[in-house]
Parts: C-alpha cells; structure tokens; sequence
C-alpha cells in the first residue's frame, strides 16, 4: 500500500492505495468524479480516460495513482467548477459536438490543452491533436467545428 | 382568423438538454453507479477456439482474500434454465444452440465464458481469474463458413447435428414448388440475357463496437427481486428474460437503462449470457454483483458483424434495364449462442433488404448460414445489410462497366420511381421520393465537371475517382416483420403526463444511447401544447415506470416512438380543448383552439382564451363541474402501429485520389442526399449522418476482427482493431431532399440505423472509378492500400 | 505501461523517473547534441536546440501515438523498451546516437547505438543501469536526417518505419550514409543499402537501388496489416521519400 496525496480540481485527497492503483481509477473510485472514463484496457488508445497532469493533457489509465502523488490533476468535473461553462464546452453544446458523451470529457480535456497551446490552429492541426480520442458517435466533424468555432471566437476578439 | 401555428420547434436545431450534464462530467453511465458493498465480477474466458473442459480448478483462485465465489458451468447447469427461451428466440425456423452463461463441457470460441469469479475487490477479481485453471482438450476449430457445411465437418453444436444454422430462400414464394419454378425462370432470363455480370463478393468481419463496453450492476432484495441495471437498448426485453430464465416473477423485476448510455448501435441489443449469471450471482450472495466488460472482452464478444460471402449475378439489357438478380449468401455466424439475434437475424434482413431500391423484375436469392468457432455475430449500424449493400452496389457499377454507360444514369434509370412499391423480396416502400433524392445528390455531385477534371488529371499521372451509392433504409420495423423476425412488437408506446404546474413527463421503454431522444421528445411535446421544451422531461429505459417498448433499435424514434409522443400529446390536446370549451361555454372541440406561448386560445374569439397551466390544474386538480362523461386527470398512453412498414432513403457519392505507388487513397469529397422525412432537430439528425458515414468508412477500410488458424482473436484491443482517428475522416456535405411520411402524425421517419450500409459500394465504386484505365474490379473487403496496390501490379503485370 | 497493465510484464517494483528533473533536458554544445533519458516527446518537438542535421528526431518525436502520449512519453522509455515497431530507437539508431548508463556505483558508460540495440525488446542495458541521457555528435554542413513511417491509421505504430541521415563531402558525394528500418523486427541497419550509396550523389536511381538492396536483403511477412510485397513496397516508398528529404536538408533545400 502506498499512501498519495493527489490534489484534483483543487482538492487534496489524502488516500491509502494498493500500489498498483491506476490514476482514473483513483479519481473515479476514491474521488468519485466519475466523468472520466474508462474505455479500453491496457492499451491506452481511446483517449477517454484524459485529464490534465500539472496542466497537460495525458491519459489517466496509463498512470499510477502513485505518479500523481504531490501533483495536480484536473479533470471534466473542474473545468467549469462554478457552473459556467466554458468557452469549449458552450462549442460543444452550440456545434452538437457530443452525441452520447463517453469520450466527451477525453476530448474536452485534450483539447483544452491543446488550445492553450496551439490558439490558431488549421482544421488538419485540429485533427492530427485529435487522434488519441476515439469517437464512434459524432464521425468527428462536429467536434472538428467545435473547436474551430473557439479559435475563431478567440481571433475576434483579438481583433 | 390567425394561422394556426403549433410548429415553433419543429425544425430547430435545439442545442441538447443532454449536453450540460456531459460536458460536466455528471452523467450517469451504468459503470458510473454505486451500490454500497458491491461486489465485483470477472469472468474467466476460454483460451481456445474448440475445446473439450475437462475440469476446472478454482482452489488456489479461492485462497485469495476476498473472494466471495466462484462459479463454473457445471454448478449452475442445475440452477440457471438453459438457452433457447422463448421470449429472445425469433419466429423462424432454425436451429437454436443450447447453451448456459457458462460454459458446460465444451467450449466453442476464443472469449467464452467459462467461470465467473466475484469478489470485494476489482483488481482481486482479476488476479484471482488468473488463478482459475481449466484443463482443457483441443479439438479441431471449424473456421471457414464453406467448410463447415460440408458433410465431413466437425459438427460445433453435436445436438443440432449441423453447422448449418439458418437458410431461406426469399423470392418465389413460400412452396419448394414454386421456388423451383421462379429459380428455374430466373436462370432463363440470364440465359438470353445481352448482360451478365456474376461475382464473389466478400465483406470481412467487423462493426461498430461503441465507446462505452458492457456493464451490469445487480441488486437483489428477498423480498422486492432483482433490480438490474444494464448497458442495454431494450430493457423491457432483457426484464422478460431475466424473469423466465432465472425463475423470478416478472413483477419482482426491474431493468433500468440508464439515461446516458455510451452508444449501442445495436451492440447493446442482444440479451447477453453475462446479464443471466450476475443477475444470478446477486440472488445467489444477496449481495450487489457489478460488472464491467474490458475492451479486451468487448472485443472478443461483441460488435463482430458482416462476415459473409454473397456469390451475386446481375442480369440487364443494352439498354441499362435490370433484368434479374441472383444471389447465394453465405454469413459466417460464429457460435451463435446469444440470445434475441442468434447471429442470423441479421443476415436474414440483409437478404430481405438485397435488392435496395431498384425495381427487379425478378430475383432468385437465397442464404445460408454457417456455424463456426467465433464470436456469435451481433448486430451492428447497417443491421445485416452492410454485406449485401456492399455487394450489390459494387455489382452494379461492374454491370454499368460492361454495358459502358456510367454507374449513377444506369442506378437512375432502374431505381423505384412510384411508391408506395413491395420489393422483389416482399419488403415495403411506404413513401419517398427516390428519383428526388437522386437528383437533387446528382446536380451536387455534378458528374460532366467531374469527368473533365479526371481526365485532365489522369494526363498529369494523378487518379482520382468517383463512386455513388444508395440505401432504402428501414424506418422503424413494424410488428408484421418484428414478430416473425425477434419475437416482439414494432409499435411504439409513449406515457404523456400533464402535472397541475403545466410540465410534461414524458415516458417511453426504449433505451437510447446518444441519440438525443429527451431534446427531440422535448421539442414535440413542446411544439404540440405550445409550451418551452424546458418544460418537458422524458424518463426511458425503466420498466418500473414505463410502456412497453421493444427498444432503441431500427430507426424507432422518428418513426414509430415520437408518433406515439404525437398521439398521445393530441388526446391530451382534444381532453384540455373539450374541458375549455366547456367552461367558456363554447361549442368547439380541439381543430377550434390553438396551443401557443403557454396559453390556449379560442380562434373564434382570441379572447376567449387560458394560460395553459391553468387549464391543465383545473383537470387534474379541480375536477368539479365536468363536461358530459368525463373524468378528471391529464395522462395519455398511446400505441403507434404504422399502417405500413417504413422506409427513409439516401444516397452517397465520394471522390478519392488514389496513388498508384502505394496504393493509398484519400477521400476528396463525401456528398450526400437524405429523404429523411420531417426534421425535428437538424443538428441532431446531421450528427446522426455524420456518424454513421463515419462508421460505415471506417468499418470499411480500417477495421478487422481477426481470427487466426487455430481460432485465436487477434484483434482484442485498440492497438490491432484500429479505428478511424479524426485525422483519417473528411468532412462530409449533406443535402436534404426530404418527403414527408404519411404514416406518420408528424411526416417524420425514423433514420440512422441502415444508414452506413451505402458507404462501402460508394466509397469502393469511387476506388475502382479512379482505376478503371487499368480494368481493376474490387469485390473484397476490408478496402486495404496493400489489396489495391496489388490490383494495380496483377493488372500492370 | 501496457506491458504492465496487460501482465506480461509483473515488477516487483516500480520506480518513477518524473522527478528527476536533471534527466529532462536537451542541450547541443561544442558539436553535441545531448538529450536527457527523462525528455518527453513534446519537449523534443518544441526544443530550439535541435540542429537542423538531426531533425530526424522531431520528424519521429512529433509522431508517436498521438499529443497525451507525447505529454508524457520519453526518449529513455521507448529506447530501453525498444520494441519491435517504434518511431525512436530506428532513429537514433540512424543518427548514431550514443547512450549514457549509469550503474549504481556510479560509474558511467557509453553505448553505441549499434550495440545497444540487440532486438525487439532487448537492449545493452544491464538490469541495474539507468539510462541518462543521449549524445549525437554533430557532422556540420551537408548533413541531413529524415524519418517517416506507414500505418494503417494516421500516426499508428509503424508498419514500415525508415530513417536515414546522409552526409554530403565537397563534391557533393555522399560520404556517409546511415539507413535504418524498423517494423519488421525492431531497430535494423542496411549496411549494403547504405555502402551502395557512398560516392554516389544519391540520385533518385541510386536511391531506388539502395532500397531494392534492402528488399533483397530483408524477409517480410503478411499479416493483417499488410503482405510482404506489399512491405517491400513499402520500404521502397517511404525509403526513397526519406533520404529524398535528408538530402534535400542537407543541401539547406527542405
């Protein structure tokens, strides 16, 4: 057993786990934010499971609780904390960018990253930051205007 | 006199009332609900493809702390009824494999259950299930459709005394007689037919597994039974056969579908074998069992669809006249052992939906098929029809080919122009436009453009192609097809209910997964009281709570469940309008008042009028000074049979580049034409066509279940069963030439569920196009760069 | 991580790298490129200190699986993995990189690329090394790397992997050439592709036959993914494309 202290969407949670632990299973199991999801098995490929580790955009299945000891973790859950949603999310809603929602909060949290980083990016940048989020649901053109439309949104108001 | 307008949200492209609650994270998925102390289940799977038990092991599995039980095949062989049951076996003759959740003394593909370990902690159950030996004795896996119906096969199910599962012939009639005669009429007309075109035509094994896996959490109380929650499509089905198999009355049984599902497809409609032993599990421990299916189980088990082999010959004139079809299907079933759809259902529609939408003066088709040592096949988007789509679609153009003229005039020409129309194989067209459609894809394809530009680009050493393709897509299935085919009712059942505040609950049994069915319920209601859709909840999939419904399958929604939402809104409407008019002291009955702002007003005298609110307390509430008759209370149950079974219509075409080099393509354009009658919400049914375009690409060329020699799975995670990314999809440009339906209250059709099975011709159609100075036919799936490069070197050779 | 989640893999301990932050760096100096074991594939792509002549590493870095996993990948990881059908070791192996163990007495070595690799899944690392960082010696002007893959869907773990880094001499001759391949069985040089090219201006011809060279040199198989024709094929494409491309940046062009 090891004992972690993970803070999550500004939270610290002070748990005793088995070593083996896997991250979204501490932030489902022992958090119970369950808006991260699980959705493959040891391959890590779906992108469902994405949070932010420190800021960044990585793969909660592919992490021990363990490895975030000490470390932020943000989740879907604390994106919009006050209820506001954000700039994304309202995208989302606006573009139907979301059919059934299970690798939704995967994609929010990749992309929110991403936009951080890339504020301009083209329409094959936005796929090519896309690809370790599987979706059966939308065909991804939906999300892909998504996005698009805070990029665009975000251009404006820079002009 | 004011226009009567009750249509203000009809039409709208409604932002989803689903949406906050996703995008949060608060949705509720079955994995995501907690029922205090429950226990946690996972399955030991067999290794191998054929094999004989000889004995299981548990003990040192049993040693770990916390385990609860384990149990095998042979335990509960005396305590679980075995399979077939009555309620999820169609109406058609076939052979029904006896099985149980467990496997008892053999196994029969790689993935079967074989015991189940249930424990306090998850990752104890899983190393407790590694701690499970099973001693197995190979035998011999029967892996090839064709060998296993030959007569010196090894036979999988030794009771049924054949690998052969299901056949039928679907033309000619029901005789043996007759069938002959029309067989023997039909090789006549290919007999002096000017053009025969005759090919083998093979899709692979593949589907639309969703993101969300399996999942059951059962509960079970002495004295109120089982409650289970379950990733399903249709729980009133799953509740029934709980109840009959397990020996629990059915008023002690409750399903619940959780609102948020995590797609189905169809994957989540089967009644599976895992539901029968956790439900089981619970009983047994009095205890809540949960479990969670694995990508790697998913895989294994589920989504595995399309594997056939059609040997299709088209006959047509110089004139580009379709003369006949024939058609021998083969569809490899797998195992078969799954409950509701036996694998061949599927095939079986696929064959009654052959011939599309071409009239076919006549046809010869028939079907066989095959058991063999693989997952059973379950359904997927495109039920059954993926693989015939496929093969005629790409026939047809190989008949354009020969006759030399181009594909879409020679599809134009033969398509159904009048309907109402049966099919050759006695499907109904109960309205729609084709010809419209056609069009109205044609003028944006803008063919004469294209062909000038691919010569032009062929001159410069580039290939680009073009590929059309078209889908006479069910619409809902009604109860005359639904009976015989599952077992169940097609109609459409919905629970209107007023309260005394002016807010609707809506209730319906079916079980959506993404769909958006609360929004587009929502904005009907909302459209036929006048009201904001804000002031509509719907509750599905419990059936503690509500009608009947045989599930979110088969386009239901547009065509048959918000028909019944319609019904019942309009009893409601005529009960409000007759009390109303009573109290103002008005002849008038519900034509004579309009439902509009939250009020309803008298169109003879708009000042004669009620908040709707209002009206609506004072019948439920105030149920004093009654019109003649009537009782008090604002609720409607209605059931929506069609008057005929429904079809939609759509049709694709795509431009690709190929390289010759590696035989690579890129999709340039995806255009698109869809008759799917009234629209309730444009965002949601684009999303639906994006979605299932989307599906049927990626099934066609990047997915593939794969078996080995001895039966192995090769394709259990994401990392070999590859699925299309964002990066490897274009955008697609859709177009609308819709008719509205006259069966149906609102004009709506159901839409979605066939829609991928035009994809594959099109797409393929549109490689061959961009080919053809090199005279490639492609007839095999799944459409690989290394298939066509190596097209290209044979014919280059 | 998916060796350990499915399994096959079952330490008795798992010890976490992330912290030690001077093992995430990458520093060029004095005609050397050195990238720390702990650098993760983003901070790669993003570093202003990768020379032109090596940007081979960005081509391969930018690539891997998808951006979450370039958040939190390393360089060290997937050299020490070395598995059969990876972006990093075949390129390094091309630019000849030189790994840095250290032992936990505290001794140091240094590795050659061409012995540290021995196959999928097996390196020159003893059990109890740690791998620190990654040295490449700069060549200086006329030098160019390039790496490109082929998989079934958009940035997949290679089927085909090549990279190649050339060095060009005054007569604009090739005068070192390093090809390497990967997909099929992990991490490989051509040698005999690699000589043919030497004193050859590593034309389109010279190329081709430099990649039909390794064809004839190298099995193939069929599975799913592809046959083995459709393999050589492969290698001959993306081979030819790849020291197009170093070629072109070693003579600034590309």
């Amino acid at each position: 057993m090891a004992k972690v202290a993970i803070d999550i969407n500004g939270r610290l949670f002070q748990e005793e786990v088995p070593e083996r632990m896997l991250l979204v299973d501490f932030i489902r199991e022992r958090a119970h934010l369950t808006g991260t999801h699980i959705g493959c098995t040891y391959e890590g490929v779906c992108g469902a499971c994405t949070v932010h580790l420190d800021g960044e955009a990585v793969k909660s299945c592919m992490l021990l609780a363990a490895q975030a000891d000490e470390h932020k973790i943000t989740t879907v859950e604390g994106l919009a904390p006050d209820g506001e949603l954000t700039p994304l999310q309202e995208a989302f809603k606006s573009e139907h960018g979301l059919q059934c929602g299970f690798c939704t909060a995967g994609i929010l949290m990749n992309m929110t990253d991403f936009l951080k980083r890339y504020p301009n990016p083209s329409e094959q940048e936005i796929r090519k930051g896309l690809i370790g989020n599987l979706c059966r649901c939308t065909g991804y053109v939906h999300i892909i205007n998504a996005v698009r439309k805070v990029v665009q949104e975000n251009q404006l108001r820079k002009t | 006199m004011s226009q009567r307008k009750n249509d203000d949200w009809m039409g709208t492209p409604l932002p989803r009332k689903e949406d906050r609650r996703l995008l949060t994270g608060k949705g509720k998925y079955v994995s995501d609900i907690v029922i205090p102390g429950a226990l946690h289940a996972v399955f030991v799977r067999s290794e191998y493809a054929h094999a004989k038990i000889l004995s299981i092991d548990t003990s040192e599995a049993e040693e770990l702390a916390g385990i609860e039980r384990i149990y095998t095949g042979d335990q509960i062989k005396h305590l679980i009824k075995s399979m077939p049951q009555p309620i999820v076996q169609p109406a058609l003759p076939a052979h029904y494999p006896t099985f149980w959740p467990l496997a008892v003394d053999k196994v029969t593909f790689h993935g079967e259950p074989v015991a189940l370990v249930v424990a306090r902690d998850k990752y104890v159950a899983e190393d407790a299930a590694e701690l499970v030996f099973v001693d197995y004795e190979e035998l011999e896996p029967v892996l090839d459709p064709e060998e296993a119906l030959k007569p010196e096969s090894a036979i999988i199910h030794e009771k049924d005394g054949t690998n052969e599962i299901f056949s039928m012939t679907f033309t000619g009639g029901d005789t043996e007689a007759s069938q002959a005669e029309n067989a023997a009429e039909v090789e006549k007309i290919f007999q002096n037919a000017p053009i025969v075109v005759k090919d083998r035509f093979k899709t692979h094994r593949t589907g639309v597994t969703p993101m969300e896996p399996r999942a059951i959490l059962c509960d079970w109380d002495d004295s109120d039974g089982l409650l289970a929650y379950i990733t399903t499509q249709r729980p009133h089905i799953d509740r029934l056969a709980l109840s009959d198999i397990l020996d629990i009355s059915a008023e002690k049984v409750q399903v619940i579908a959780p609102r948020d599902q995590g797609g189905g497809f169809g994957v989540k409609a089967p009644f599976y074998r895992e539901n029968i032993i956790i439900a089981h599990a619970a009983r047994d421990l009095k205890q809540p069992v949960r479990w969670v299916e694995s990508r790697y189980e998913s895989l294994m088990n589920v989504g595995q669809e399309r594997d056939q082999i059609n040997d299709m010959e088209i006959a047509a004139d110089l004139e580009g006249n379709m003369l006949a079809l024939r058609n021998f299907g083969l569809a490899d079933n797998g195992v078969g052992t799954t409950g509701v759809y036996w694998g061949f259902v599927m095939p079986f529609l696929g064959a009654i939906e052959l011939p599309n939408g071409y009239k076919w003066p006549k046809a010869d088709i028939r079907l066989k098929v095959a058991t063999t040592n693989k997952a059973c096949l379950t359904p997927s988007r495109a039920f059954g029809h993926f693989p015939t789509r496929f093969a005629i679609e790409r026939c047809i153009d190989m008949v354009a080919h020969k006759i030399g003229m181009e594909p879409s005039t020679f599809r134009r020409r033969n398509l159904v122009a009048d309907l109402p129309y049966t099919s050759i194989t006695n499907e109904y067209f109960d309205s729609g436009d084709f010809l419209k459609v056609w069009d109205t894809l044609m003028e944006k394809a803008n063919l004469p453009d294209f062909r000038v530009q691919q010569k032009n680009a062929l001159s410069e050493g580039k290939y680009i192609g073009i590929g059309f393709g078209c889908g006479v897509e069910l619409s809902g299935v009604a109860s005359e097809l639904f009976v015989p085919m599952e077992n169940q009712p097609g109609y459409g059942a919905a629970t209107v209910r007023l309260d005394p505040r002016g807010k609707v609950q809506v209730f319906g049994g079916d079980a959506p997964g993404g769909q958006g069915h609360e929004t587009t319920t929502a904005q009907v209601v909302a459209s036929e009281f006048g009201i904001s859709p804000e002031d509509v909840i719907i509750t599905t999939g419990n059936t503690g709570s509500t009608p009947f419904g045989s599930g979110s399958v088969g386009a239901r929604m547009g065509s048959y469940f918000i028909s019944a939402v319609a019904e019942a809104c309009r009893e409601l409407k005529t009960k409000i309008a007759k009390f109303l008019a009573h109290d103002l002291q008005l002849e008038a009955s519900v034509e004579h008042f309009e439902f509009k702002n939250g009020e309803v007003v008298y169109l003879g005298d708009d000042s004669q009028r009620s908040s709707f609110m209002s009206i609506v307390e004072r019948i439920i509430m105030f149920p004093i000074n009654m019109p003649e008759g009537e009782t008090g209370g604002l609720d409607a149950t209605t059931f929506f049979e069609a008057a005929k079974p429904m079809i939609c219509f759509n049709a694709d075409c795509c431009v690709v580049e190929v390289s010759l080099e590696t035989g690579d393509f890129k999709i340039l354009k995806w255009i698109t034409a869809e008759d799917v009658g009234n629209v309730i919400n444009p965002l949601i049914v684009n999303g639906q066509m994006h979605g299932a375009i989307v599906q049927g690409i990626s099934n066609t060329v990047f997915e593939e279940f794969v078996y080995d020699e001895k039966g192995q799975q090769l394709t259990a995670d994401f990392e070999h069963y590859k699925m299309a990314n964002a990066a490897d999809v274009p955008n697609i440009d859709l177009n609308y030439a819709t008719t509205p339906c006259p069966h149906t209250p609102l004009g709506t059709r159901g839409i979605g569920e066939g829609r991928p099975s035009s994809v594959p011709g099109a797409l393929t159609n549109a490689v061959c196009d961009a080919l053809k100075p090199f005279g490639i036919e492609i007839t095999t799936l799944p459409l690989r760069p290394d298939a066509i490069w190596q097209k290209i070197q044979d014919a280059t050779q | 991580m998916q060796a350990v989640k499915s399994r096959m893999l079952r330490p008795a301990h798992i010890i976490d790298l992330q912290a030690l932050s001077e093992l995430k760096f990458v520093t060029s100096e004095k005609g050397l490129l050195t990238v720390g074991a702990m650098t993760r594939y983003v901070d790669i792509v993003s570093s202003d200190s990768i020379p032109l002549e090596l940007i081979a590493l960005k081509d391969a870095a930018s690539r891997v699986g998808d951006r979450q996993v370039r958040n939190r990948g390393t360089i060290g990881g997937s050299l020490c993995w070395n598995y059969s059908a990876a972006c990093t070791p075949v390129t390094v192996l091309a630019l000849d990189g030189a790994m840095n163990l250290i032992s936990p007495d505290g001794s140091t070595r240094q590795v050659a690329a061409d012995d540290f690799f021995l196959g999928p899944l097996e390196t020159a690392r003893n059990e109890f090394e740690i791998l620190l960082s990654v040295d490449f010696k700069l060549r200086g002007s006329k030098s160019g790397s390039a790496y490109k893959k082929w998989g079934l869907v958009t940035d997949a773990l290679p089927v085909i992997g090549i990279a190649a880094c050339l060095h060009f001499d005054n007569t604009d001759c090739c005068d070192y050439a390093r090809i390497t391949l990967t997909g099929l069985s992990g991490a490989q040089r051509c040698l005999e592709a690699e000589a043919s090219l030497l004193s050859t201006t590593a034309n389109t011809e010279e190329i081709a036959e430099a990649m039909m060279i390794v064809c004839s040199k190298i099995p193939t198989y069929t599975d799913s993914m592809a046959t083995a024709d459709y393999r050589y094929q492969l290698i001959k494409t993306i081979g030819l494309e790849v020291i197009e491309i170093a070629k072109k940046r070693a003579f600034g062009l590309g």
